[in-house]
């Protein structure tokens, strides 16, 4: 892992901020450290949720991730 | 709410079987939002297109699955089911329950949820169907605090793992299935109530070849019993049933007269590798020759019982047609004893587990089952990440590529060589 947790914590959150996509997979993020194994990202990524950064998006089989406010509910679509 | 007419729907009363529109009528008398549930319906059979939308940022707090959000895209006409998520909770192992936890839940859910239910969904959940977002947290509340009772598994995360009823009630469970259901699903909480993965990911265990879970076919992972000695043979049992004194499939097919029980016909001649034959009134096995398919055990159950030397086989990658058609899953490890180490796990299970994981989390696509992975990169680079040497099993028909593509360091020298040299030994 060239990044340490929390700078890539931050690096994730910068991308689902200010990325093109609103919502990303668990892979989108691989790139924000490519010296980071992919638990260690999912890892980070599941802290932001917890920490209330970022959301969960599910269509019931697949799970996404936004940052917070920026993925659309279906209630809203 | 008030109630829909509902004249398609109603045709689904009038055949032998008992009806979801009955229990969905009845139920409304109670939840009147279930008149809209059929009223949604009937119009959906009207346009011929579902009225609902999936998914959502719905769940509760610390848990990334289990709740499936669901909504109406008519919530004018059906306000009842504007909000009508799914919740699943993670059953306990091979679906043994009391009556008294079954009455719990269900009060449970007719307090904050429509009543609904689904006994039991693929992944063998329990489902409970249709309620608002408002009511997932005290919902989840009372479940995990005053039942004891977990969510289950949704989403890109580990689904809720299931198992046969096992030695628990049956005599050919090859291992414990419930022990090792019970101990993967404490060991992998956090992949199963967070995503980890690039799509779901299925465990599934069947303490022998019958399968009882159809763990081959539904899931990613599946651990199916087997025995790698001979199958036990009482040749006085043999005997008897072709006298007619014990009933063949221990009476499953009972209802019909089939006539006098006939070992060729029934056993012998229906063995998929011929491995059977008799010698005057004794029965003989080629055991090198078994597939386990379980025919002569099921019908001789007295005569004929799994070997001794018992373990698992596991398999990777069964999958549903969403992409390229079903699949089933591919044996990758051909015997495993299934045993608890001194700390209570079942670390070679757990590593077998974890390999298929570190990979396929690395060069899985998104939305990509394991199954679909092994099938896009083949069959011998994944054997290669499992570190197991291919075996004639591992193909379904005789090689049809003539070549042989051998890796560098499986070859005498390596691929350097002297050109001179190898000149003056060969025809120029």
């Amino acid at each position: 892992m060239a990044l340490s947790k929390d700078e890539l914590k931050a690096a994730i959150l910068e991308k689902a901020l200010n990325g093109p996509k609103a919502q990303l997979y668990v892979k989108d993020f691989y790139a924000c450290d490519p010296e980071a194994g992919p638990r260690d990202v999912k890892n980070a990524a599941n802290d932001l949720v917890k920490e209330g950064k970022m959301d969960f998006w599910s269509s019931g089989s697949t799970t996404m991730y936004a940052a917070k406010g920026r993925a659309k509910d279906e209630e809203h679509r | 709410m008030p109630k829909h007419d509902t004249p398609l729907l109603d045709e689904l009363e009038k055949g032998p079987w008992p009806s979801f529109v009955t229990d969905l009528k009845r139920q409304a008398e109670k939840k009147p939002e279930c008149f809209d549930i059929l009223g949604q319906l009937e119009l959906s059979f009207r346009d011929k297109i579902t009225h609902w939308k999936h998914g959502g940022i719905v769940g509760v707090f610390g848990y990334g699955g289990g709740i499936v959000g669901r909504y109406s895209d008519v919530p004018d006409r059906f306000p009842g089911v504007a909000h009508f998520h799914t919740v699943r909770l993670n059953q306990p192992s091979s679906k043994f329950y009391s009556s008294a936890k079954l009455r719990d839940i269900c009060n449970l859910w007719e307090k904050y949820g429509s009543g609904m239910t689904n006994m039991h969904g693929s992944t063998g959940d329990l489902v409970l169907l249709g309620t608002t977002t408002p009511n997932l947290e005290p919902l989840f509340y009372e479940l995990t605090h005053d039942l004891n009772q977990d969510l289950g598994g949704s989403g890109s995360n580990l689904r809720t793992p299931e198992c046969c009823l096992g030695r628990a009630r049956c005599e050919w469970g090859c291992y414990d299935t419930q022990d090792l259901c019970h101990t993967l699903t404490m060991h992998y909480q956090d992949e199963i109530h967070r995503p980890a993965f690039p799509y779901k990911f299925k465990f599934k265990f069947s303490g022998c070849p019958n399968d009882c879970v159809a763990a081959i076919a539904r899931s990613d992972f599946a651990v199916i019993g087997t025995w790698r000695d001979d199958i036990r043979i009482d040749q006085a049992a043999v005997k008897g049933y072709i006298k007619g004194d014990f009933i063949p499939n221990a009476g499953a097919h009972s209802g019909k007269d089939w006539g006098k029980f006939d070992i060729k016909k029934e056993v012998l001649d229906l063995c998929p590798t011929e491995c059977m034959w008799m010698e005057g009134d004794t029965l003989k096995i080629d055991n090198s020759e078994c597939t386990r398919c379980m025919h002569c055990i099921n019908v001789m159950p007295r005569a004929l019982r799994p070997g001794l030397k018992q373990g698992a086989t596991i398999c990777v990658g069964a999958k549903a047609p969403i992409l390229d058609g079903a699949q089933f899953a591919t044996m990758t490890i051909p015997f495993l004893e299934v045993k608890k180490n001194e700390d209570g796990e079942y670390a070679e299970v757990v590593e077998v587990i974890e390999k298929i994981w570190d990979w396929w989390m690395e060069v899985g696509k998104n939305r990509e089952r394991v199954g679909e992975t092994i099938m896009r990169v083949g069959l011998p680079t994944f054997l290669k990440v499992m570190e197991v040497t291919p075996l004639p099993q591992h193909i379904k028909e005789p090689r049809s590529n003539p070549y042989v593509f051998w890796q560098e360091d499986e070859v005498e020298g390596g691929f350097e060589r002297d050109i001179k040299e190898f000149r003056k030994r060969n025809a120029q």
